[in-house]
């Protein structure tokens, strides 16, 4: 139980910084280590990317003299950004917020949530080791289709491609160990008056998450382990010429790479349904419907991965087109509670809400984009085109990589003490709002117009010159507003305006402990009555029935002492609710 | 806000600023079903794209927080009504696109029995072949240039019905032409096929092909041109295809070297060939791999771009003679322009 790691002796001894780092099960620690983590993978991932934008800036090849060496960078860069970046960030964010959301101490396994961390970077070094390798990195794109992902001359005869299987095994064993682990967080740890009604929306997306990677997480697992048996043990589940199938790795591999998607994007919008709230003075408006919609979205998400592959002539295509077209139903759910959240609010334009505010308008046109290619017809237009790259790009980075950064801003204050420059914040949104809608709206252009993806080079009569030069000045532009980013933290780690406990007036939980918190989280907790118990100690119980006057913020039993249970609580929370007093005397 | 919305979206439609969203004009009539089939759902995105994002804009700058706001703002927790509409109304947006994109694939999907043209693509790394059959599955001809460019590409006629079947040797490729709004994967395993006719008016165009599914090294370079004829110009492009394709190669000047290279798994069996300075030579060129994977053995200069002597390529399983004019002393590439890879680079020393 999680209250053994948090007994006095478990801390007694001193530790130095670095080898307290290294070594650390506490989840705001490793939470911070993925964010760091995720964030270098990000700007590796990213100068992938502007060297793929230098060369398609205009035709003819600068850049690439071996175009091989054009197909690894896109390769890396989407691996990278997906599997090193993006998932993980949002683990990360989870990591650090959930179990201060719910009122527990730590995750429920610290040390396999240390493991599920340490995995990460050792599978992004084997990725990129690739390049170090004969025949280069993986190089078949990241979704590394056989027979091009198969071993035969033309294709990828290079360990590149088996590095970057066993790169994925491992950072998809780490997203399941992570998923379980937060479920069994979820699930048992949550503070008394807890109820799962009363949860986060952060810690419901993060639910819904962890489901989708227990369940699909697994099935990628046993597919790549299929392509390397093919590649290098004789294998034959995807050659056709020994009687394998080729389009079985497709259905698969989408299988897990369609809930990915959500996995990418629903933690981030648990983030924004945090910070719309805080920052427009109001309630998320339709709280249940935004639960059932993310756990809607889970499960209709099993049931569209086809959706990939309407090219292929192997799918059955009106049941996937219609269940593609649904789940835009809830996805329209969420984007209405988010703006009526903000109707009739207080707004502060704090730098959290304008990247919630970005995510909004750039997911929009993610979500509208996407509508198009569930058409089948229209997909057979646009399919692997750069409208797909347009659309994709709106919602992992306009969507997505912009709730990441409204998650830290957000939460630096809670995680250092110190909050981020408010001006420098501004600089950044703006430099990456303009560079990424120069970058990625004219793909939309492109792709109409019938420029494929993944090519390193075009004919200059094709008409595709100018936009692809707009986009690769918005990419710079990006890259850019990444400067005044890692400037702001490094000036505010040092200078920073201390955070106090509750710089924003927050909802949750971990507004109500120090800035950073102590090792176990609480001193005391707030009574939690609502989804917005800190809300709640500062107002009253506002809507919700009764307001109650009086002392908002009650102590907390001593460890041994039993809990007044709440009518749903769980068993077991007595032994969560340990606050570790006699480690605050021997610090 | 209803009437704006209406506005902005005729602005959109009007000016003709949406355009550059637009695809390029349809050339067969299934594209033409694809075409405003896009231009619907194009209408409907511009129009909620404008309601909701015209609704996000509105609130932040409607409801920002002034310096006299110290009372909370009314804590709305939500709203039945609105909640179910804004479920129900793109339920049935959504659920009207489904139909219609339904209907709309039934039609592009329909496949006649008697087709006018059957052509068999076959696509392989890194080169598009165009096998033109009979009702009973025959090969008439073989077209091996794909692009128009080098006095190739795939021929078809106006206004008949083109039935296209797809194979692949090797990886997975797709068969793409922007202006037919389609694309098809080539599945190695798997014969895919669809069927189009080309508007009657658009005899004389060129239609650009690419392959839009990565598939190697040289992913980008898998060109083709589709050719819209007339019915009696395709019938004469057709009979000397078939012609050309019985024709023997020219018989070799007397005097001349001839040199044996053969391909096999996507390599020669020599990288070093040598021939005498300014006389004609050949070389007895076979493809051993597969049927579908081309080769040749074009002459460059050492940079392995410049061409200097180009030949056709040939289909996997057959053998050919290819004749060279003859060439000033120095060093040379050989290779084949299908694979330029290390394997299939050889340096070709004349002296």
């Amino acid at each position: 139980m999680a209250t053994h790691a948090l007994s006095p002796a478990a801390v007694a001894g001193y530790r130095g910084g670095l080898y307290e780092w290294l070594t650390t099960t506490d989840h705001k620690k490793i939470g911070i280590l993925y964010v760091i983590n995720s964030f270098l993978f990000f700007l590796i991932g990213g100068i992938f990317a502007l060297l793929v934008r230098a060369e398609l800036a205009a035709p003819g090849l600068q850049l690439f003299q071996n175009e091989h060496v054009y197909n690894e960078s896109f390769t890396i860069h989407a691996t990278v950004m997906i599997f090193l970046f993006i998932i993980p960030m949002l683990a990360g964010l989870g990591n650090f917020a959930v179990p201060l959301m719910i009122g527990a101490p730590d995750m429920a396994f610290p040390r396999i949530n240390a493991l599920s961390f340490w995995m990460l970077p050792l599978g992004g070094i084997l990725l990129l080791m690739g390049f170090l390798t004969p025949g280069g990195a993986a190089a078949a794109g990241w979704t590394s289709y056989p027979p091009l992902a198969g071993n035969s001359p033309l294709a990828s005869p290079g360990p590149g491609q088996d590095l970057w299987i066993a790169s994925l095994v491992l950072i998809g064993t780490s997203s399941i160990l992570g998923g379980i682990n937060f479920l069994v967080t979820i699930f048992k740890m949550r503070a008394p008056g807890m109820t799962l009604f009363r949860m986060p929306i952060m810690v419901w997306t993060v639910l819904v998450t962890s489901i989708l990677v227990v369940m699909a997480t697994p099935v990628i697992t046993s597919a790549i382990v299929m392509l390397y048996i093919d590649r290098n043990l004789g294998g034959s589940f995807f050659n056709p010429e020994s009687g394998g199938i080729a389009v079985l790795y497709q259905n698969v591999f989408w299988f897990y790479s369609h809930p990915a998607v959500y996995v990418m994007v629903l933690p981030a919008m648990g983030v924004i349904s945090e910070v719309l709230p805080v920052f427009s003075r109001k309630p998320l408006f339709g709280y249940k419907a935004f639960v059932f919609a993310t756990a809607g979205i889970g499960a209709l998400g099993f049931s569209v991965w086809a959706h990939h592959m309407f090219t292929t002539g192997a799918v059955f295509l009106p049941f996937f087109s219609l269940m593609t077209f649904l789940i835009a139903v809830p996805t329209g759910v969420k984007m209405f509670n988010w703006v009526f959240t903000m109707f009739r609010g207080q707004l502060t334009f704090s730098t959290p809400l304008l990247f919630a505010v970005g995510f909004l308008t750039m997911f929009l046109i993610g979500g509208i984009n996407g509508a198009f290619s569930a058409s089948v017809p229209v997909d057979f237009a646009l399919h692997d085109t750069y409208w797909v790259v347009a659309h994709l790009h709106y919602v992992l980075f306009g969507g997505s990589a912009f709730g990441v950064f409204a998650g830290i801003y957000y939460w630096f204050p809670k995680m250092t003490g110190r909050m981020l420059d408010e001006g420098l914040g501004k600089v950044q949104f703006v430099l990456m709002f303009i560079g990424f809608n120069l970058t990625f709206f004219p793909m939309h252009i492109l792709g109409v117009k019938g420029m494929p993806r993944r090519i390193a080079d075009y004919a200059s009569g094709a008409g595709w010159n100018d936009w692809n030069l707009v986009a690769t000045i918005g990419g710079f532009l990006i890259g850019l507003s990444m400067l005044p980013f890692i400037w702001n933290v490094f000036v505010s780690l040092r200078n920073g305006k201390v955070a106090g406990n509750d710089p924003w007036e927050g909802n949750t939980l971990e507004w109500a402990t120090t800035s950073p918190p102590p090792p176990y989280n609480f001193d005391r907790l707030p009574e939690i009555r609502s989804e917005r118990p800190l809300f709640d100690a500062r107002h009253g119980l506002v809507g919700h029935g009764e307001p109650e006057p009086g002392p908002a913020l009650l102590e907390q039993p001593a460890p041994s002492g039993e809990v007044p249970a709440a009518p749903d609580d769980e068993a077991g929370v007595g032994e969560q609710t340990t606050t570790g007093e006699d480690l605050e005397t021997k610090r | 806000m209803v009437l704006l919305l209406i506005a902005v979206v005729a602005v959109v439609f009007l000016t003709g600023a949406g355009s550059a969203l637009y695809p390029p004009a349809p050339a067969t009539d299934q594209a033409r079903e694809i075409a405003s089939l896009y231009d619907i759902v194009f209408a409907i995105a511009v129009a909620i794209f404008v309601a909701v994002e015209g609704l996000i804009v509105w609130s932040i700058i409607r409801y920002r927080r002034k310096p006299t706001d110290t009372d909370l703002p009314p804590q709305t927790h939500g709203n039945n009504f609105v909640e179910v509409l804004w479920t129900l109304i793109p339920t049935v947006i959504v659920l009207y696109l489904f139909v219609i994109s339904w209907q709309t694939l039934n039609n592009i999907e329909a496949v006649s029995v008697d087709p006018d043209v059957r052509v068999h693509a076959v696509a392989g790394q890194f080169q598009w072949q165009f096998e033109y059959l009979d009702a009973n599955g025959q090969v008439l001809a073989t077209q091996s240039v794909p692009v128009a460019d080098q006095g190739g590409g795939m021929a078809v006629p106006v206004g008949r019905t083109v039935y296209v079947t797809l194979d692949s040797p090797d990886v997975i490729h797709a068969w793409y032409v922007p202006r037919f709004l389609f694309k098809r994967d080539v599945v190695p395993g798997q014969t895919n096929h669809f069927e189009f006719t080309l508007d009657p008016s658009e005899a004389g165009q060129t239609y650009r092909g690419q392959c839009a599914e990565l598939c190697g090294t040289g992913h980008r370079v898998m060109l083709f041109d589709v050719l819209a004829l007339s019915q009696a110009d395709f019938d004469a492009w057709l009979a000397a295809l078939i012609e050309k394709s019985n024709a023997t190669p020219p018989p070799l000047p007397s005097g001349a070297t001839t040199l044996t290279l053969s391909a096999e798994n996507i390599a020669y069996d020599t990288l070093e060939l040598e021939v005498p300075a300014d006389t004609p030579f050949a070389i007895q060129f076979a493809n051993n791999d597969p049927p579908g994977v081309p080769h040749d053995a074009d002459i460059r200069e050492t940079d392995n771009t410049t061409v200097v002597q180009d030949q056709p390529t040939i289909d996997g399983g057959t053998s050919t003679t290819y004749t060279y004019d003859p060439l000033p002393a120095g060093t040379y590439t050989f290779i084949c322009s299908v694979h330029p890879i290390p394997a299939m680079t050889g340096t070709l020393t004349v002296r």
